[in-house]
């Protein structure tokens, strides 16, 4: 497990109901394009506003109201400057427009959700991972200039732990996982043509493939509608000759490498009945699981 | 029981799943229906008991890493953020947090050195004879210059509407400024550098308005007296609070440095959020009070009034005592 974690950018996380799952954490790439999403729409709320109070004040009533109109304009620049990514975290469940966008959520490093307070002090501090700024002005040789966020110390506290978190995460005990959305794909549903199956029956059934090997079949048949059929046919080389002779078959019958490998994977995933003792255990959770209680067909 | 039947049962299950999410996360959560709440709770446990299982029941690996995202969104959704805790704030605010500063050596530190920095650049600004371009090499002659500006005339009072907007820059400009200060904490330099830098050119600022030959002094006095109080504590609160943040790397007191900072972060906020209120307080002040055409009196009295509620808050309520339930 510790290898994997290390390899890919996962996080396992515990539940409550004493699952483990894996989450993807965002890396600062994967946040930057959020952030500028975030930071068009603070620009565009600050523009809109502006021009409503002002218009509002200046057509309802005169020099008074625009005055009310640029305080309430004047709060909500301070609210929209400091607060908008705290109070969007807060009530949208960890998320701002941004990171909605680009499927991304905050969450506490233990998986849970985080509080009010996590989300806005994580948006303050993050003040500190945009330095050190620099005045544009030292690049085209200007005197006063606008200052340019490096953001550099929040990039290279991301890539100095498995986390990726900024230092306002780290500050807060939060990071920001990739929340994926997938379409449910069943793959040994696809697998129904003739040959296959007609080829998965001619495998004895006392062929019992060991867990990594039937990994391997998982891994690649599930990859094999992304590959063309030379490359299919380099990497089913390795492995199908190997197969063939454990279930007693040989090439002499036209057996394409390819389609030996589906075949196995039909046999394992599709045709083959499960363990009987596997599913006594699923009877024995009757509650959780009444699929699984169902009769064997 | 075949894989494929297995699957062929759950998956069912696993899309409607799938869809109550969608609706959940699009934060339509009152269109759910109760039975489909409950459908959700039920649906989410019996998705995690599969992804337990997925390997007893030798499931595909493609439909494990499905099972991983689908159980993953719905955690996220049945297990929601949670808002601020508004009960707590204000035992928080007037019994947890004054009692903190009080305690707080960094507080009184950053205080320290706000206030001597402030006091020796005012001592420098007022007397010219010792260091005569200290003032200009401070803020510079256009600063100095547009200072003096604003405050030629006498504070008269103005157009009454214009009073809110000036609260309200205040609120941005100076809050801004605390948070500032806050945030750099952290690195503890650039904090230490933000605190600094105001309290030199405050200081300065203080200092030369002093000054028996600058005219616009007594006007400076005038309208700086009733909320200086305020804003100065906050801003050496901010920094204060920020500096604890900073020392928490190095300060562990034997936890590991990213706990230690954890737990600084969960201590500090409320502080800073009692420096915030000061700000919002010393905003209000400076843009109804202090340019109104009220006498010095007054204004006077504002800040002594002010400056006494600051040391009940600091001394009266931050005084060490006993706690009286466990928190």
């Amino acid at each position: 497990m510790l290898v994997t974690q290390s390899i890919d950018s996962t996080i396992d996380i515990v539940t409550p109901e004493n699952i483990a799952f894996q989450y993807e954490v965002a890396g600062p790439f994967r946040r930057l394009p959020a952030f500028l999403i975030d930071l068009s729409v603070r620009g565009g709320i600050w523009v809109t506003m502006l021009v409503i109070f002002v218009v509002l004040g200046l057509a309802i009533g005169g020099i008074n109201l625009a005055a009310i109109g640029i305080t309430a304009w004047l709060v909500s620049w301070f609210v929209l400057e400091w607060f908008y990514g705290g109070l969007l975290e807060t009530f949208w469940n960890g998320q701002t427009v941004g990171k909605r966008v680009c499927h991304l959520r905050v969450l506490q490093i233990d998986g849970q959700p985080i509080n009010g307070m996590q989300a806005v002090m994580r948006n303050i501090l993050r003040l500190v991972d945009m330095m050190p700024l620099i005045p544009l002005g030292v690049l085209f040789s200007g005197e006063e200039s606008m200052l340019l966020p490096t953001c550099l110390i929040g990039i290279v506290t991301t890539l100095m732990n498995r986390r990726y978190q900024r230092l306002g995460d780290m500050a807060c005990g939060t990071m920001v996982v990739v929340e994926q959305r997938w379409q449910y794909a069943n793959d040994a549903k696809r697998m129904r043509y003739d040959d296959i199956e007609r080829l998965a029956l001619q495998i004895p059934d006392n062929f019992v493939p060991s867990r990594k090997l039937s990994d391997a079949l998982g891994a690649y048949v599930e990859r094999r509608s992304f590959l063309l059929p030379a490359r299919r046919a380099e990497i089913a080389s390795h492995l199908a000759p190997l197969l063939a002779t454990q279930v007693n078959l040989s090439k002499d019958d036209g057996l394409d490498d390819d389609q030996l490998l589906c075949a196995l994977y039909y046999h394992v995933f599709v045709t083959k009945p499960t363990a009987s003792e596997i599913h006594k255990k699923g009877k024995n959770k009757a509650p959780l699981h009444p699929a699984a209680t169902e009769p064997t067909s | 029981m075949r894989i494929a039947d297995l699957l062929a049962n759950r998956q069912h299950q696993w899309i409607e799943l799938d869809r109550l999410c969608a609706v959940l996360e699009t934060q339509r959560r009152r269109k759910l229906k109760a039975h489909e709440v409950s459908q959700f709770a039920a649906l989410y446990r019996s998705a995690c008991a599969d992804l337990a299982l997925a390997d007893a029941y030798h499931l595909p690996p493609n439909t494990v890493a499905y099972l991983h995202q689908l159980v993953g969104r719905a955690h996220n959704q049945l297990y929601r953020t949670r808002t601020f805790d508004y009960r707590n704030w204000g035992r928080k605010l007037f019994y947890d947090v004054p009692q903190q500063i009080f305690g707080d050596t960094c507080v009184q530190l950053v205080f320290l050195i706000f206030w001597l920095l402030f006091g020796m650049s005012a001592i420098l600004a007022a007397n010219p004879e010792s260091w005569p371009k200290f003032v200009d090499q401070v803020m510079g002659d256009e600063q100095v210059a547009s200072l003096e500006e604003n405050f030629a005339t006498p504070i008269a009072g103005r157009d009454a509407s214009i009073n809110p907007v000036t609260a309200a820059m205040y609120i941005y400009h100076n809050t801004g400024i605390g948070l500032k200060c806050f945030a750099g904490g952290l690195l503890i330099l650039p904090g230490l550098l933000i605190t600094s830098y105001n309290a030199v050119v405050l200081g300065t600022s203080f200092g030369y308005m002093a000054r028996p030959d600058v005219s616009a002094g007594i006007n400076f006095y005038h309208f700086v007296t009733a909320h200086g109080p305020f804003e100065l504590t906050a801003i050496a609160l901010s920094a204060g609070a920020g500096l604890r943040l900073g020392l928490s790397w190095i300060k562990t007191d034997g936890m590991k440095r990213i706990d230690s900072l954890r737990k600084a972060a969960t201590k500090t906020m409320p502080v800073m959020g009692a420096a915030m209120t000061l700000f919002f307080g010393a905003a209000l002040i400076e843009g109804f009070v202090s340019p109104s055409a009220a006498p010095y009196v007054l204004k006077a009295v504002t800040a002594v009034l002010s400056s006494g509620l600051l040391m009940f808050y600091f001394v009266v309520l931050g005084y060490p005592r006993e706690h009286p339930r466990a928190t």
